[in-house]
C-alpha cells in the first residue's frame, strides 16, 4: 500500500536540485562546496529510493541530509564564518543571473556570518518556508532549541543590519 | 511599534532568501556519478557472483572428491572382508579334510 508511489530519480533531481543546492551553499557558503554536497545528497537518495515512500517523503528527507552534509562539509573545510560572506559574493552572488536587490544580497552576506546552527534555522525558516516544529524535526533538535535560535538568528541578524544598512533603516523608519 | 519592522525585516529576508537554480550542469554531473556507480555496482556483483560459483565449484569438487575416496575405501574394505572369508572357508574345508582323513587313521590303526 505504501510502496504504491514509484519515484523517478532523473523527475526528483529535476524537481529538488535548485533547494538542495541553495540549501548547501547558503550553509556552506562555497558553491563549489555547494555542488558536491548536492551531488553526494543526490547519490545517497538513489541509494535510498526504494524506502522513500511518498513526495514529501523526498522532499523531507533531502532537506535533512542536504542540511547535515552541508554541515559536515563545512566542518571538514574549517571554512570560517567571517570569510563566509566574502565568498558567497565573489562565488555565489555574483553571477549574472541573480535578480536580487543589493539589500538582499547584504542580508544573504549577513546570514551567511552567524553562528551554524542560527543559520541552518533562519534558512530552512525564510528559503523553505517551514514551521519551528517542522525545522525541528528537519535538523532533529528540540522544538524549544528550535525557536530559541530563531529568534536569537533574527534579533542578530536584525541588529547587523540597522548597523550595516543605513538604507534599510532610513526605508523602515 | 516594534514588531512591524520585523515583520518587514523578515519579508525582506524571504525575499534573500528564494531558491537559486543550481548551476546547469549539476543534473548531468549527477546522472553521470549515478551511471558509472550502478555499473561498479553491477560489475562488483558479478565479480562476487563469480567468487561465489568458483567457491561452490571448488567445494564441490573437493566434497566429490573426499566422498569417492571414502567409497573407494569401503570398497577395498568388502572386497579384503570378502577375500578373508573365502581364505577362512578354504581353511576351513582343508582343516575339515585333514581331520576326516585323520579320524580315518585313527580308526584303522585300532582295528
Amino acid at each position: 500500500m505504501a510502496h504504491e508511489w514509484q519515484p523517478d530519480f532523473e523527475q526528483l533531481v529535476d524537481e529538488h536540485q535548485s533547494m538542495v543546492f541553495s540549501l548547501a551553499a547558503r550553509m556552506t557558503g562555497d558553491r563549489g562546496l555547494a555542488e558536491e554536497v548536492a551531488q553526494d545528497v543526490f547519490l545517497e537518495l538513489d541509494r535510498h529510493l526504494r524506502r522513500m515512500e511518498s513526495p514529501s517523503h523526498v522532499c523531507f528527507w533531502l532537506r535533512r541530509v542536504t542540511m547535515s552534509r552541508s554541515t559536515d562539509a563545512l566542518r571538514r573545510r574549517r571554512v570560517r564564518c567571517t570569510d563566509l560572506w566574502i565568498e558567497i559574493e565573489e562565488r555565489h552572488g555574483a553571477s549574472g543571473e541573480e535578480k536580487e536587490s543589493p539589500l538582499g544580497a547584504r542580508l544573504e552576506q549577513m546570514l551567511a556570518t552567524l553562528p551554524e546552527p542560527q543559520r541552518a534555522a533562519l534558512i530552512l525558516r525564510y528559503q523553505e518556508d517551514l514551521t519551528p516544529e517542522e525545522i525541528a524535526a528537519t535538523l532533529d533538535a528540540p522544538l524549544a532549541t528550535v525557536k530559541s535560535q530563531l529568534q536569537r538568528g533574527l534579533k542578530l541578524l536584525r541588529a547587523k543590519a540597522q548597523s550595516q544598512l543605513k538604507q534599510f533603516v532610513r526605508v523602515k523608519r | 511599534m516594534e514588531q512591524e519592522p520585523l515583520n518587514e525585516f523578515e519579508q525582506e529576508l524571504r525575499q534573500a532568501l528564494e531558491r537559486r537554480p543550481a548551476p546547469p550542469g549539476l543534473k548531468r554531473k549527477i546522472m553521470a556519478e549515478r551511471g558509472r556507480l550502478h555499473t561498479e555496482r553491477l560489475r562488483s556483483r558479478t565479480v562476487i557472483w563469480q567468487r561465489l560459483a568458483a567457491s561452490l565449484a571448488l567445494v564441490a569438487v573437493v566434497g566429490g572428491g573426499v566422498a569417492w575416496r571414502e567409497r573407494e575405501q569401503e570398497r577395498k574394505g568388502e572386497e579384503a572382508r570378502r577375500q578373508v572369508m573365502i581364505a577362512l572357508r578354504i581353511t576351513g574345508h582343508a582343516l575339515n579334510t585333514v581331520k576326516t582323513q585323520l579320524a580315518g587313521h585313527h580308526r584303522g590303526d585300532g582295528e
